[in-house]
């Protein structure tokens, strides 16, 4: 039975870290269009009439979603992506060509394991943590996480076999381990903060639920807005996305993958963006706490309820990063180096005295 | 826990034996994060989280750079020398000398499966800043000389740089 409830919870977790990711391509679609002005995505699945009258309840959903373009984000494009050719550069291994990918995209995943995504409840008599594992570094194993996932980049881009897909991958993770560093030293920040570095506990002790927790509040907006940048720059978007700058390196260190592989990458960084903005509502806005309002403990129903909450709050951030991604420009490389190293390094490191002369 | 140190022992042997270094990499990289997972099979958590953001996550990407910047060749030939075979044999025995104690004895029983408090990062803290601080600082200092030696040679032209 503890073996049934721990692969349920596999599933659901990696299937709410996929639907991240899908939701998050779908707003970013439609997003995009909507801030150039465009239409976007609407036609494919939109004049669907299916001869078959058995099909006819459900043909008017589909015409919907369809015109909504999530027919096109969801099915077409997994469809197209698996039916391409795998193009396999010459000269190159084809081992590590395909390792780039699942080393880009695993990581991600796998850092889903310690999120918890719901408070714990009790159904059927049995105890049931909506976590997959609760250790006591959950906030220690995102940031190995987030280190092992600079190999799928270096692997894809060294096995591009050219220029600009190298030039990509020595962007990517000279930006990725530099951004870590203050993503790192961030976390200090909140470990002193809430004196734990178990997520579960972390979410907990907001229980008031209302905005940055009162225990690291005179720092916690500044360690807010450290973690919202790097964030954005570990998942190599928004105005930090040189190693894939179309203008300058084709696509960067992924310009040689077509189909599957192409779109691992491709989920693999939206789930990034989901998992960002799923740690930042959990460090800083109360997780599934709503504020004011308590919800009874270990009801399944308040579970479910407290999921929704995460879930709304973790949406809100993914839209606030794409609607970043599309409105400001790029920056120079040489300035996104400058911002890590002597911009939010320093002042991540001054968060960290600061935050620990109060907590003393 | 032996099906860890089965893919142990196989990435130790593929670091070795590989013939493509980047191959040679990937082996190391697997070995050091199956190290992980027998820390993290011992309880140590926190143990097993800083080897894997140590090792496999910050030392093993410069490795994996130099390999792929230097654009190191695939090794050919093989060197059979007899100071290769001298130093096989004496390696060989030294090995034989660490292990042969636990094979015998049986592996020890960890002290964090006993005391669950023993690998806690509370306890890993408070030790190292009581116990083992004069280490601690000691060390820090040397990784410290190291970055300022690093600057100093990488820093060519005084000149230009400010």
């Amino acid at each position: 039975m503890e073996l049934l409830i721990l692969a349920v919870k596999a599933f659901i977790v990696l299937h709410v870290a996929l639907g991240l990711g899908a939701v998050c391509t779908w707003i970013e679609r439609k997003g995009s269009a909507l801030i150039q002005d465009r239409v976007g995505a609407n036609r494919a699945g939109a004049y669907w009439y299916p001869s078959n009258p058995l099909l006819w309840p459900i043909a008017p959903f589909i015409r919907i979603a369809g015109m909504l373009g999530i027919i096109n984000t969801l099915l077409n494009d997994a469809v197209k992506a698996l039916l391409k050719e795998d193009f396999v550069p010459e000269g190159t291994s084809v081992f590590m060509h395909a390792l780039g990918p699942f080393m880009a995209a695993l990581p991600v995943f796998l850092a889903y394991a310690v999120v918890p995504l719901a408070p714990d409840f009790t159904i059927f008599g049995y105890h049931v943590q909506a976590q997959l594992v609760r250790i006591d570094t959950g906030l220690l194993f995102i940031l190995a996480m987030g280190s092992l996932a600079v190999y799928g980049v270096v692997f894809a881009g060294w096995t591009g076999n050219n220029k600009f897909s190298l030039l990509g991958a020595l962007r990517a993770s000279a930006q990725m381990i530099s951004y870590e560093l203050a993503m790192g030293i961030v976390f200090v920040t909140l470990i002193i903060g809430y004196g734990t570095l178990d997520l579960y506990a972390i979410v907990e002790s907001q229980q008031d639920g209302w905005g940055i927790n009162p225990l690291v509040h005179p720092t916690g907006w500044l360690s807010f807005i450290i973690l919202f940048i790097v964030g954005m720059a570990e998942t190599k978007r928004g105005p930090f996305d040189m190693p894939e700058s179309e203008s300058e390196l084709v696509a960067g260190y992924f310009t040689e993958y077509s189909g599957m592989k192409f779109l691992l990458f491709w989920l693999g960084e939206f789930a990034e963006i989901a998992l960002f903005a799923l740690i930042i509502s959990l460090f800083f806005f109360g997780g599934w706490h709503i504020p004011f309002v308590e919800l009874p403990e270990g009801m399944w129903w308040a579970a479910l309820v407290g999921h929704g909450v995460l879930m709304a709050k973790v949406l809100f951030f993914c839209v606030l990063q794409i609607v970043i991604r599309w409105s400001l420009p790029r920056f120079r490389y040489d300035q996104l180096m400058s911002l890590g190293w002597k911009g939010l390094l320093p002042l991540s490191l001054l968060n960290v005295m600061v935050t620990a002369a109060i907590h003393i | 826990m032996s099906l860890t140190f089965c893919i142990i022992f196989a990435s130790a042997c593929g670091v070795v034996l590989m013939r493509n270094p980047i191959h040679s990499a990937l082996c190391l990289i697997v070995n050091l994060v199956a190290v992980a997972g027998i820390f993290a099979q011992l309880e140590a958590h926190f143990l097993a989280m800083v080897q894997i953001i140590v090792y496999a996550g910050a030392i093993m990407v410069l490795v994996v750079f130099v390999i792929m910047l230097l654009n190191a060749k695939q090794e050919e030939g093989s060197y059979s020398t007899w100071l290769i075979g001298l130093l096989a044999v004496v390696s060989g025995f030294i090995f034989v000398d660490m292990v042969g104690p636990l094979l015998s004895e049986g592996f020890p029983q960890s002290a964090s499966a006993t005391d669950p408090t023993v690998g806690t990062v509370e306890a890993i803290g408070r030790v190292l800043y009581t116990k083992y601080l004069f280490p601690f600082e000691a060390a820090s200092i040397l990784i410290m000389v190291g970055v300022v030696g690093a600057l100093m040679l990488a820093k060519t032209d005084k000149g230009k740089q400010g």
